[in-house]
């Protein structure tokens, strides 16, 4: 048990030599250590912003968060992609309202100050009359730009601060996956149109544990599987084309845990469960077969801190937006190949919805779990948890010959099948998280 | 048929859904819809619209025939999801029933309706509630009235936890 006097470090309870890896139940219930996350974690690492292709014309925006401090993403009149804090430098309200849309010009209700879509300050309500002292105008009244913005495969992503690794090298082995995503479309790929935005009560890391946790499948989804057995008989919603994992338990996973914090839970399913949204012949007549032949893979993973893209029964993008230490928001998208047909896009709707809509039929299970956890780790000086250790005996340092096959350089692997329900993948976003939360020292409980 | 008549058909069939909810009658309530129903919950927009495509844009939900309705009854009745497991209690209120177009030609009536829905599930300690309003088809069948087409406006759309049939 951490005592008074250690780092926060110590909350991760990390020995490879002995297969021992145990996290701190503190780390979902204690307000001090997430006010750190705020600071050590969020605000010193890239963070996904948005989609350009929501930025096709010049004017568009849409606004997000990093951690809690609300964004602001343009593409200015010029053409440029930039990110700005949405909060006014006057007296801090947010100068846009909406989620996205489209402005020359935000104007900030409040006094009127007024910004051009590049965040720079256009207009200041009766400013001669304003007896400001002689320095003000040496001062930057524009909205604060993100000291950093990068953008992969139509994914913008962006930084508090200057301090980062170039995008391409933080993402490092999330590329694969983000490529695979991005090449099931000739013309990329879009979020579908349509708010899939959801609370539950509980701490962010028990979504980021969950989107790589295959061993919950047949407890807390158990009631999809049994409307999935029954469609299996022609009966309820089999439009919905759900894939159907009951059956695939044997089917090889690879849990990779790579560099930054990342990653991965990979299914090789057989073809017949391969999703059918995705034009395979389309694919291979663009894209080399070494990388076509990954584009139907079945993966959940994690780019750390708060992303997770996921193709299961769908192809879905998550945004983990943590507001408090029990609360936390879901940005959920469904991604579609721009410009492909209606048929393809239903397919892609139907089971997403059927699955991952918090109407749906499994995500409310798995948002109620979270609830129980919380509920559960409440209290006291809490216990180290047991569910990161799925997997330790069949952990290889480096890249395992799966991890070869896709090209991928993790930093352990481990190979099982679906039944294995591994958690030594999640070893990875821990210790980033111990590595970036670092020596902060640690309050009493 | 008189307006007046009209209106009271389809005011009774969506007061009794509203009970049949209520009282967790759940074959009682999907026998209130034809096998080849529309129910259909569209999503808003990220730029404040309402979703008006399903085939090209998300809804929260989208089944064009009964089958969806039952699967959450199998779902709810299967005691094996953590989100029913201690089902809320429901109470419908639906109000505000105007007839939309006097066509009443082959039996088929269309109208809209005002909803509001409080929800409660005592591990939550609190209260939530579904508002807004919804467009319906109802046909006779089997000399019944019954829901062809239910089309839900959810007006509330940031979704605590969950969202369910017996939310709306
Ligand atoms: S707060 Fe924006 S103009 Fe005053
Ligand atoms: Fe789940």
């Amino acid at each position: 048990m951490p005592s008074l006097s250690s780092t926060v470090r110590d909350l991760i309870d990390d020995r490879p030599a002995e297969g021992i890896f145990r996290v701190h139940s503190r780390l979902f219930t204690d307000p001090a250590l997430f006010d750190l996350e705020m600071k050590l974690i969020f605000a010193r690492t890239w963070n996904f912003l948005g989609f350009e292709a929501d930025l096709s014309k010049a004017h568009d925006f849409v606004t997000t968060s990093i951690g809690r401090t609300p964004v602001l993403v343009t593409r200015s009149k010029d053409g440029e992609v930039g990110a700005f804090l949405n909060r006014c430098p006057h007296r801090g309200a947010t100068v846009c309202q909406q989620e996205m849309g489209s402005a020359r010009a935000f104007v900030c209700p409040y006094h009127a100050w007024t910004f051009d879509s590049a965040g720079q300050l256009i207009g200041m309500k009766e400013k001669s009359a304003g007896a400001y002292p002689s320095n003000f105008d040496a001062m930057a009244h524009g909205l604060t730009p993100l000291a950093r913005v990068g953008i992969y495969r139509g994914l913008i992503f962006g930084s508090l601060s200057e301090d980062v690794a170039s995008l391409e090298d933080h993402l490092g082995p999330m590329k694969f996956f983000i490529d695979l995503a991005m090449d099931q479309g000739s013309h990329g790929m879009e979020p579908i149109p349509g708010r899939s935005v959801y609370s539950f009560r509980g701490n962010w890391k028990l979504q980021l544990d969950n989107g790589l946790d295959g061993y919950h499948l047949t407890t807390a989804h158990a009631s999809f599987l049994e409307v999935m057995m029954r469609r299996r008989t022609g009966q309820g919603n089999t439009s919905a084309n759900s894939l159907d994992f009951a059956k695939n338990m044997d089917a090889r996973q690879s849990a990779f845990a790579f560099p930054n914090g990342h990653c991965a839970l990979v299914n090789e399913l057989p073809e017949d469960a391969r999703r059918p949204f995705i034009d395979m012949e389309e694919v291979r007549s663009r894209i080399p077969e070494e990388r076509a032949r990954w584009v139907d893979l079945n993966y959940n993973t994690l780019i750390f801190p708060n992303l997770q893209l996921i193709q299961n029964t769908a192809l879905a993008l998550r945004i983990i937006r943590p507001l408090s230490p029990d609360l936390t928001e879901m940005h959920y998208f469904c991604l579609g190949a721009i410009g492909e047909d209606d048929d393809r896009r239903a397919m892609r709707l139907r089971a997403f919805e059927d699955f991952y809509n918090a109407a749906g039929l499994a995500t409310p299970d798995d948002s109620a779990v979270y609830e129980m956890c919380q509920r559960g780790l409440a209290g006291g000086d809490g216990q180290w948890l047991q569910g990161y250790m799925r997997g330790v005996k069949s952990l290889e340092p480096g890249d395992s010959e799966r991890a070869r096959a896709f090209g991928v350089r993790a930093d352990q692997s481990a190979t099982g099948s679906i039944r294995s329900g591994f958690e030594t993948q999640l070893h990875a976003a821990y210790r980033q998280w111990a590595a970036m939360m670092g020596d902060a020292r640690m309050e009493a409980a | 048929m008189e307006r007046v008549q009209a209106t009271a058909i389809v005011r009774d069939i969506l007061e009794q859904e509203a009970i049949f909810l209520e009282e967790k009658r759940w074959d009682d309530w999907l026998s209130l819809y034809t096998p080849d129903c529309l129910y259909w919950v569209p999503a808003w927009r990220r730029d404040g619209t309402l979703c008006s495509d399903p085939r090209r844009e998300l809804s929260l939900i989208y089944y064009a025939s009964r089958g969806g309705l039952e699967d959450r009854v199998i779902r709810i009745r299967s005691g094996q999801s953590p989100a029913g497991e201690q089902l809320a209690r429901t109470t419908h209120l639906v109000s505000n029933v105007r007839l939309e177009d006097a066509e009443q030609s082959g039996g088929m009536l269309k109208a809209r309706a005002s909803f509001a829905t409080h929800f409660y599930a005592p591990k939550d300690r609190k209260p939530s509630i579904c508002f807004g309003n919804l467009r319906v088809k109802i046909v006779q069948a089997d000399a019944q009235w019954r829901i062809k087409e239910k089309i839900v406006q959810l007006q509330n759309d940031y979704i605590e936890t969950f969202l369910d049939v017996y939310c709306l």
